[in-house]
């Protein structure tokens, strides 16, 4: 008999092949007894679920998600097209759920980091003091820095492209954002004109831009 | 009580070696009883700016290993009674001493002498290790450029790992003439990057040279180093002398100013 289901994972999550022809019945007994069998295997997994092989309407795609989770004890964290593109927003959108809001909770540190030392977090992180040049700050949240950032900032380590880097005096060596890497120009200018103007980057188009602080731009933030 | 200061920079060249015998006979001259020691094994040089070269018979690493006491490797200053010179060794490597060792040398030193300055090597490896060892307190040592400053940032990161909290920031090698027309950081720029306390700033003078040259430490003269360095040695006895003016526009205009201020 040829497989109507076959289930398939991916670093991510789990990938169903479902029959093109089969009938949409056929189909969700086969998933309920597929998820039967290897709920043991699964245990509590959270995970990522995409369906492959047919379209699906929205009330059949809520019914296999029922079907998956009446029959296993996996929690779906989302369900997305397959796409080949897509694998790394899957990634991402699981690593978000795991470590929680990384960028709602802060750690902060208070003194100046030096040349050489490093500072990473799993959150957000709030630096009381300077960043030094040859200095780190990493965090999976933002970074914020409430004296001179002239060191190297990474925010949203894990891919999160809305962290932003704020710092009262932003004069960072390099700044790091998701994927994204900017430095600083190569002859900076010998009294920058806005220096002690607290200064926000932020990711828009796959760029990153560093403004004024102002109103503005602090009600374009978002936690996430 | 007794003071460890170590005199550290990261950079080399920056003047480390000069400013701890200035700095070293500035105490003696104040009637302090001084040890200078050289950590800087290999590539000894401290006894050559203190003009004791060849008075050299044993050597750091000789009395760590027992070869002699501490008293004969000792050896004091051709000026003053009251300071002494432990030198280093010029035939061996770093590796020659460990902390540890560094550490009970300077427990025994403690018992006769008021201050014991540390010479310490350029690099943060093992050399930098062992000077700051037994120190308690410590002179950062940059000039004004980008390069010696984010080394002392390192240094004052590792001092403050090792728990030396005394820390305190001397600008050497400044000219007065570039800062004005922009071309130096300056004095308060450095101080910010690097926030520490700064208890003094030496110019760039070729006074200095000179006295390296002859051995004859600079300080006690009346050259603005010399002054400059004086100023330092008193702060570190807890003085509180404000910093002198560094400005030595010497035009025609200025003196003729000043003639008529001192009236």
């Amino acid at each position: 008999m040829k497989q109507t289901v076959m289930i398939k994972g991916n670093a991510y999550g789990l990938v169903v092949m479902l029959d093109k022809e089969a009938p949409f019945e056929d189909i969700l007994k086969e998933v309920a007894v597929k998820f039967r069998d290897s709920a043991k295997f699964f245990k509590n997994a959270k995970m990522a679920v995409s369906f492959e092989g047919r379209k699906l309407s929205p009330e059949e795609q809520q019914q296999l998600i029922e079907t998956i989770t009446d029959n296993s004890t996996i929690t779906v964290v989302c369900v997305l097209d397959k796409d080949e593109e897509n694998e790394r927003r899957f990634k991402k959108k699981l690593e978000e759920a795991v470590t929680g809001s990384a960028t709602g909770s802060g750690q902060f540190y208070k003194g100046t980091l030096r040349s050489g030392q490093v500072f990473e977090s799993e959150s957000s992180v709030i630096i009381l003091g300077d960043v030094n040049p040859g200095a780190r700050v990493v965090a999976k949240g933002n970074v914020v820095v409430l004296g001179a950032l002239r060191g190297t900032a990474f925010a949203g380590l894990s891919g999160n492209e809305q962290a932003f880097v704020v710092a009262l005096e932003m004069a960072p060596t390099q700044i790091r954002i998701a994927d994204t890497i900017a430095r600083s120009a190569d002859r900076p200018p010998v009294k920058p004109d806005s220096a002690d103007q607290p200064k926000i980057a932020y990711i828009e188009n796959g760029n990153i831009y560093i403004e004024p602080l102002c109103k503005e731009v602090i009600n374009d933030i978002h936690l996430i | 009580m007794s003071e460890v200061i170590v005199v550290t920079s990261g950079k080399g060249g920056v003047g480390k070696t000069t400013t701890t015998a200035n700095v070293g006979t500035g105490l003696a001259m104040l009637n302090k009883k001084v040890v200078l020691i050289d950590t800087d094994i290999g590539l000894r040089n401290l006894d050559v700016v203190m003009g004791l070269e060849n008075r050299i018979v044993y050597n750091l690493v000789d009395v760590v290993e027992g070869n002699c006491r501490i008293k004969q490797a000792l050896i004091k200053d051709k000026r003053y009674n009251n300071l002494y010179l432990l030198p280093s060794a010029q035939t061996r490597d770093k590796t020659s001493v460990s902390p540890e060792q560094m550490q009970k040398l300077i427990d025994e030193l403690k018992e006769e002498f008021d201050y014991i300055i540390l010479d310490c090597p350029a690099g943060i490896e093992q050399g930098f290790k062992n000077a700051i060892a037994g120190a308690s307190r410590a002179l950062v040592v940059t000039t004004p450029e980008v390069s010696a400053i984010r080394d002392a940032d390192r240094i004052i990161g590792l001092l403050e790992a090792n728990e030396i909290t005394k820390v305190d920031l001397i600008v050497n090698r400044i000219r007065m003439d570039l800062v004005k027309r922009g071309d130096m950081m300056t004095i308060d720029d450095v101080v910010d990057i690097l926030a520490v306390s700064l208890i003094g700033a030496v110019p760039d003078d070729e006074n200095i040279v000179i006295s390296t040259n002859q051995g004859e430490p600079i300080v006690g003269t009346d050259a603005l180093a010399g002054r400059a360095y004086m100023n330092i040695v008193k702060r570190i006895m807890g003085e509180d002398i404000p910093l002198m003016n560094l400005d030595t526009d010497n035009g025609f205009w200025n003196r003729i100013k000043n003639i008529f201020k001192s009236k």
